[in-house]
């Protein structure tokens, strides 16, 4: 019993850990980029603040018929097994980190670059300087995404297939438990889910206040 | 930007699919099995996959709990390559379109109807499950009695409106029939708090019960031939190769030497058998496997 729960819930962290880096490689870059572009990131920004509460279930019934046997990447049998559930989380909060991090960049760039450049600075220095103002920004974005993914149902069940030892996370095994009436182990499940995401918070918090320091 | 945000997403896919690649060890074989979540939450499956394992320790079952539909649903996508069901007249149609062969029967048991222990409507002595129903219905009018439906088209459900219609009785819209649209066991805590009568499985019956939390609820009406739930196994079309091959040898543990172990079952637990070995009654069972497939 506890070394079902301590299994299930390293999973969920390295499963939503995986995704919520994987997602914010490119959607830092991409936020920065929209950042210096106001042409694209007219169109771009409100469709993904539109996109930040698309349910799950969705991009996991769409990923599932993509990953399916019979579907366009089916070849690669990765349906079934932990890095669906990484790509799928990995879609899911490509909005929301992407236009948090957009806020945090144009923020940064309206205080500093252009202070920065009317104080002589060079294209290299305004760029280094905004990077580093927007860290602290960036870090809680990639927070918040992280606590969609490991929140999240749809996709886990849907592409993960809630496979005990395998695939089951914390979101899949308190569906499961719930099914089964057993409400006190789901409940169990929901503070270590709630408590996880509160201790990951927190440290980031105190890491984000030692580098400022 | 574009051509970044490719080359970055691209490296990414590599390392997932060679990651994947990596950490399938070629040696062990896995059988997806898709089934219905009631019949995963009693712990049957994996506890007969437990016992077959002694004896094929390299072989892993991949249970997959999904409702029958969905079960049925992902083995014609080619995503499942053995199900376990108890929904006839779904398998039937999906026998017929050749998503399913070599169905076997390996258990079956009856749906019950628990209720107030009062029996406000007085369905104990019923002559059959639609008697019993009727009388629901009647002290339903009559304000004395209440029905607490799944209203989710569960296995359970559309058993319980396939004895409706065979009543000729339409509850819904009735302000005594209430549908909860979720699973067995928050439908049976319903029933408890609303002093109503529902329809329920016997494992999950049991299970809430001998943890006290059905303290008002009681079987009122059960073993019935209208009430019987029959559970089969079947060999997806789509499957191939290794995979295939041992599924099927754990279909034929599961209707052979499994059958002991399927009578035992949950016994020293619950006082009272959860499934009935389907081999000693399998002509009758088979006759009225396609009597239900009709409905």
């Amino acid at each position: 019993m506890f070394n079902d729960i301590l299994d299930i819930t390293l999973r969920s962290l390295w499963i939503s850990g995986s995704a919520t880096i994987i997602s914010s490689l490119w959607s830092i870059l991409l936020a920065y980029k929209l950042s210096r572009s106001s042409g694209a990131s007219r169109y771009v920004i409100p469709l993904f603040e539109a996109l930040i509460g698309i349910p799950t279930v969705l991009i996991g019934l769409l990923l599932y018929m993509i990953l399916s046997s019979r579907g366009p990447l089916g070849v690669f049998r990765l349906l079934y097994t932990p890095y669906a559930i990484i790509l799928g989380q990995a879609i899911l909060v490509t909005p929301l980190i992407t236009s948090l991090c957009y806020r945090v960049f144009s923020n940064s760039w309206n205080t500093f670059g252009e202070l920065a450049y009317t104080l002589g600075a060079s294209e290299k220095q305004v760029m280094t300087i905004v990077l580093r103002e927007s860290i602290p920004g960036v870090i809680a974005a990639s927070v918040m995404g992280f606590s969609r993914a490991i929140g999240e149902l749809g996709i886990a069940l849907m592409v993960g297939g809630n496979i005990r030892g395998f695939t089951r996370v914390l979101t899949t095994a308190i569906a499961l438990e719930v099914s089964k009436g057993e409400f006190e182990t789901a409940v169990v499940l929901g503070v270590v889910l709630i408590v996880l995401v509160v201790a990951v918070s927190f440290s980031l918090r105190i890491l984000k206040r030692m580098y400022r320091t | 930007m574009s051509k970044a945000v490719i080359v970055g997403i691209l490296i990414i896919l590599v390392i997932t699919i060679s990651l994947a690649i990596y950490s399938s060890n070629p040696k062990e074989i896995r059988v997806r099995v898709t089934t219905t979540t009631s019949l995963y939450a009693t712990g049957l499956l994996e506890y007969l996959a437990d016992e077959f394992r002694k004896e094929h320790s390299n072989t892993f079952f991949d249970f997959i709990p999904v409702g029958s539909g969905e079960a049925l649903r992902r083995a014609e996508n080619g995503d499942a390559c053995m199900v376990f069901v108890h929904a006839p007249s779904l398998e039937k149609w999906y026998i017929e379109k050749g998503v399913i062969n070599s169905r076997k029967i390996f258990a079956y048991n009856y749906f019950i109807i628990v209720g107030p222990i009062e029996d406000p409507a007085d369905i104990r002595d019923s002559k059959s499950v639609i008697n019993a129903f009727k009388k629901i219905y009647e002290a339903g009018e009559e304000g004395k009695a209440k029905f607490v439906s799944r209203g989710d088209y569960s296995g359970t459900h559309i058993k319980e409106l396939s004895v409706w219609s065979q009543a000729d009785l339409d509850p819904h819209g009735r302000p005594w029939y209430l549908e909860t649209g979720s699973g067995m066991a928050n439908t049976l805590l319903v029933a408890n708090e609303e002093k109503a009568y529902a329809l329920s499985d016997v494992g999950t019956y049991l299970k809430l019960k001998k943890e006290g939390k059905l303290s008002d609820l009681e079987i009122l009406y059960s073993n019935d031939t209208e009430l019987i739930n029959i559970y089969s196994v079947y060999i997806v079309s789509l499957c191939t190769g290794a995979e295939k091959q041992a599924a099927q040898e754990f279909a034929e543990f599961v209707i052979n030497g499994g059958q002991e172990l399927i009578a035992n079952y949950g016994t020293e637990e619950y006082g009272q058998r959860l499934f009935n070995p389907a081999r000693d009654n399998i002509d009758w069972l088979e006759e009225v496997w396609e009597k239900l497939s009709k409905t």
